[in-house]
């Protein structure tokens, strides 16, 4: 077990892995990323290709057809796919994200159910917490899951799920037991295949950026859901959840930090370039200044990803929600500004289709707002600093 | 026969003598004046007598082999062993093919039986004081090299366009010859052949090459390259790109996994200049380019860089020739 | 099927300097597989999906060329052999060949699979002249491949068109990028790759004599090394489509192209 507090250097391999991401995201996925967004529709030939390449069985353990990867080398996966698009990191990111639960609180007739499939990529699965009422605030869901004998019967909505349309199983929250004396005892969560009557996509959002990535408003009509998808105890829901985002919050920072790579690889190359006053202008010390922040702050919030999947599967399990929080709200913010910073450097072509930086710019935005805001995200580590005891 | 240089004489496809050969033979014929060296042709085929007469305008004495076996098997294992017979009676020094694929089949072989050392695709040779200096073009271009053989000896072949073809006059005298050894490597059977649809020129050994990369778009595209290259009788050329998306077809490609070229002229439309393309084409004697993008790399080894959309400066450019013309 | 494929590691060529001062290929560097033995490694793989067997990897190459065949490996090869000796620096073409021949002739195969030329050198001639050693068949430039009762059948490139061969096997061919596009390493292949074979064979293991192969035998010498001369600044071209065909045709009927 690597000592956390060590200075830290990847496995070599990790480092093959995460060479052979690269080199696929730049290959083959960089020239598509402009028309995914244009498009504006799920990548479904992207996503072939990452079940193919084994890139969506990273997660899962090897003794149901994974690669049993660690959260380390998951997270370099998502950040080696976003460099070259966004919405392609996120392609595992969510996967990952929504078989968490089944990781954490499968029995094992469930993980042998329905792990094998979405390791080898045959089936996608989707996460449905959020609600149009209940989005930093998860205690406040209204989707009601109705014990009925053998099964249970789910009727309520979701917000802001992504890949819902396009997933054959989602793992969706609901209330199961109104009257817990803690809110955070009312949620239980279920797996719902897609399939289901009175599972329907209400709409899909229109959205700033990774727009490849469809976002669904879903309704439940009365939708059965037997009672061996329940996963974990009635009441462990929201638990699960929490658990869950310790482990999906660093995907979002590697999505994050992919982003903010890809950005300075574009601005870097384009000063060299560009030549404006009979110079490149990464002759500039303007230009220069903003490439060298760009740069540092992007390294920084990699190293804080990479300290922090250490500490999640390796330190102590109460700080790990502190671990998950800090590197997604440092990665946030840093893919925001980053961004920002590309399409300053470019100028005028930084504003226009013709040149990347602007999806980046469109894209990072999304890494401050979900899978917990930064507002959530600084809540969550105050309340862990101010736990400690003295 | 004394020893000397030789050159063999290869088909072209249509039949008769391939230009390669003519221009390999030039060579040949003056390195053998350089060096007071005999110079001597060799030809392998079932019927070998117009073949060794066309290439007997180029040096003093063809050495012409009747090959029953080459009318059904692939040629260069069969022509490659003959050789080999032959020059283990006559001793040569040297012995040149063309760098094409079939004359590097020849050669391969043949450097194999005699056990010689080989020096590849030659753009120029002269003599040196233990034989011939050749020089060479090594990764794609980008150095070239001089290089000689330790003991004097070896084969040599020799890339197209690298030499202009010049005859000899009067023509050279050609002897028949027969070798009735029975031929020790396993025979390769041709059980048919196939014609593409889409002929013209081979762009390896055209003058001129017109080429078309990602930017042309698709078919529409290779026709506005069919129709500069019969403008300006030249060959289509294609990067991968154009091939990979299926506009043009393997042959016509130009660069690292294909083919290296060496025209007069290369017309490069919608062609970025990527380095896997660089390779096959960067030693072109002018380059001239017509891109949209000021900054794609070809702009930095083009002799004239035109900045502007193909679909519009390709027509412009026939109908000058057009207007030039008529 | 039993399959061996050449494959040769080479400077990446989208990089630098490739020779060094002694003239001789600096494989210092990062190296890659050489394009056409990568499309010749992927028809072989193809083919034992199709047939089933297995595909040998062999190198010749010093140390640092392991990663390519490990790359190779992770394709899907079966195993991997790496020829390498301090000897062999330096070792010219009928080397190369002599010492490819002693390491196959150790192995059992069906056909013997090489890019038709590498990027590195390009003489294109290591796949004919290793036939001629071994005594084998040579089917060159080849575009499709396939196995016929007793033998195979390859469609040749040639300037026209193709033609069908034919041969018995073992057989040696040589492969092109008309054989289709490399896959990718999967993650599980790269992984998997690290637990097979590769097995290293040193001039005294093929029994051969360093004197007689390797940079001490070459039969060519390097005089003379240098940089091309410089084409110079493209002279830019903008405007209307007329003006600047105008400008293109007067340009190429100056040079006599017209």
């Amino acid at each position: 077990m690597p000592d956390p507090s060590s200075t830290f250097r990847l496995t070599e391999e990790q480092v093959q892995l995460r060479d052979a991401v690269r080199t696929l995201a730049r290959e083959q996925i960089a020239p598509r990323a402009a028309a995914i967004d244009r498009e504006g529709t799920f990548p479904h030939d992207i996503k072939d290709l990452l079940a193919r390449q084994d890139i969506l069985g990273l997660p899962f353990p090897e003794a149901y057809g994974g690669l049993g990867a660690d959260l380390l080398t998951v997270c370099l996966a998502i950040e080696e796919l976003s460099r070259a698009d966004a919405t392609t990191g996120l392609i595992l990111a969510v996967h990952a994200l929504a078989a968490t639960p089944i990781l954490l609180a499968g029995t094992p007739e469930q993980k042998q159910q329905w792990l094998p499939d979405l390791a080898a990529g045959r089936r996608l699965i989707a996460f449905a917490l959020t609600e149009a009422e209940a989005g930093s605030d998860p205690a406040a869901t209204r989707t009601r899951a109705t014990r009925d004998q053998t099964h249970y019967r789910i009727d309520g909505s979701k917000r802001f799920i992504s890949h819902a349309s396009v997933a054959d199983v989602v793992v969706v929250f609901a209330v199961t037991n109104p009257d817990a004396e803690k809110p955070s005892r009312r949620l239980s969560a279920f797996l719902v295949e897609t399939s289901s009557p009175g599972y329907a996509v209400a709409r899909l959002e229109h959205k700033m950026g990774i727009r490849g990535s469809p976002t669904a408003e879903l309704t439940f009509d009365d939708v059965r859901v037997p009672a061996a998808n329940r996963l974990g105890a009635e009441g462990e829901g929201f638990a699960i959840a929490m658990r869950t985002f310790e482990r999906s919050r660093p995907g979002i920072a590697a999505q994050a930090v992919g982003i903010a790579q890809g950005a300075t690889d574009e601005a870097v190359r384009y000063s060299r370039q560009r030549v404006q006053f009979g110079r490149p202008i990464g002759e500039l010390q303007m230009i220069q200044a903003m490439l060298a922040d760009m740069a540092a702050q992007t390294e920084a919030a990699r190293a804080l990803l990479y300290r922090a999947c250490a500490e999640i599967e390796h330190g102590p399990a109460e700080d790990a929600a502190r671990w998950a929080s800090m590197c997604k709200l440092v990665a946030g913010d840093t893919a925001m500004k980053v961004a920002t910073d590309a399409v300053q450097v470019l100028g005028g072509y930084g504003y226009i289709e013709d040149f990347p930086v602007e999806r980046m710019m469109r894209d990072a935005k999304i890494t401050q707002l979900y899978e917990g805001t930064q507002q959530i995200q600084r809540l969550v580590i105050a309340r862990s600093l101010l736990r400690a005891s003295a | 026969m004394p020893g000397g240089i030789w050159v063999i004489g290869q088909a072209a496809a249509g039949g008769g003598l391939a230009r390669l050969s003519s221009e390999v033979a030039t060579l040949a014929r003056a390195l053998g004046e350089a060096g007071g060296v005999p110079v001597s042709g060799v030809v392998v085929a079932a019927e070998p007598a117009a073949l060794a007469a066309e290439l007997a305008g180029f040096v003093p004495r063809v050495l012409a082999v009747t090959e029953p076996a080459l009318a059904a098997s692939a040629g260069a294992t069969v022509v490659a062993q003959r050789v080999a017979a032959l020059a283990r009676t006559n001793a040569p020094n040297l012995i040149l093919t063309g760098a094409d694929p079939d004359g590097r089949d020849i050669a391969g072989v043949l450097a194999a039986l005699l056990g010689w050392p080989v020096l590849a695709n030659a753009l120029n040779a002269t003599w040196g004081p233990v034989g011939p200096r050749v020089e060479i073009s090594v990764f794609g271009g980008k150095q070239f090299s001089t290089s000689e053989f330790t003991a004097g000896r070896g084969v040599i072949t020799v890339r197209p366009n690298a030499v202009q073809a010049v005859a000899q006059t009067p023509a050279g005298s050609v002897e028949a010859v027969q070798i009735a050894d029975h031929l020790a490597l396993p025979g390769v059977r041709v059980v048919g052949r196939i014609h593409e649809q889409h002929g013209g020129a081979a762009v390896e050994d055209a003058r001129i090459v017109v080429a078309g990369g990602r930017g042309i778009g698709g078919p529409d595209g290779v026709t506005l390259l069919e129709h500069l290259a019969e403008a300006l009788g030249g060959a289509v050329g294609a990067t991968r790109a154009a091939v990979d998306a299926g506009w043009i077809d393997y042959p016509k490609q130009i660069g690292q996994t294909g083919k290296i070229v060496k025209p007069a002229l290369y017309l490069a439309l919608g062609i970025s200049g990527a380095i896997q393309h660089k390779v096959g084409m960067q030693t072109a004697e002018t380059i001239v380019a017509v891109n949209r993008d000021a900054d794609a790399p070809i702009a930095e080894f083009a002799d004239l860089m035109v900045v502007g959309d193909l679909f519009e400066v390709g027509p412009a450019i026939l109908d000058e020739l057009r207007t030039r013309r008529g | 099927m039993r399959i061996v494929v050449l494959t040769k590691p080479v400077p990446d060529p989208a990089a630098a300097e490739h020779l060094g001062p002694d003239g001789r290929v600096d494989r210092t560097g990062g190296n890659v597989i050489n394009g056409n033995d990568e499309y010749a490694l992927e028809a072989a793989l193809k083919l034992v999906e199709t047939h089933g067997g297995e595909v040998t990897v062999v190198a010749m190459s010093p140390e640092t060329g392991r990663d390519v065949l490990r790359k190779a490996l992770a394709m899907g090869a079966t195993r991997g052999v790496l020829i390498t000796d301090p000897a062999l620096a330096g070792a010219d073409w009928l080397s190369t060949i002599r010492v490819l021949a002693a390491a196959v002739r150790e192995m059992e195969f069906d056909l013997l699979l090489v890019g038709v030329d590498t990027s590195d050198g390009g003489a294109g001639l290591v796949p004919a002249g290793l036939a001629a050693l071994l005594g084998l068949p040579y089917l060159s430039n080849a575009a499709t491949i396939e196995p016929v009762d007793a033998g195979v059948r390859v469609n040749r490139i040639t300037a026209t068109g193709f033609e069908t061969l034919e041969s018995a096997t073992p057989a040696v061919i040589g492969g092109t990028q008309a054989l289709g596009a490399p896959r990718y390493p999967t993650l599980k292949g790269i992984m998997g790759a690290r637990s097979k074979e590769v097995a290293v064979r040193t001039l005294g293991d093929l029994g051969l004599d360093p004197a007689t192969v390797g940079g001490a035998a070459a039969g060519t010498r390097v005089v003379d090394l240098r940089r091309p001369p410089e084409r110079g600044q493209a002279k830019m071209v903008r405007g209307p489509a007329a003006d600047v065909a105008r400008e293109v045709v007067e340009f190429l009927a100056a040079r006599g192209f017209i």
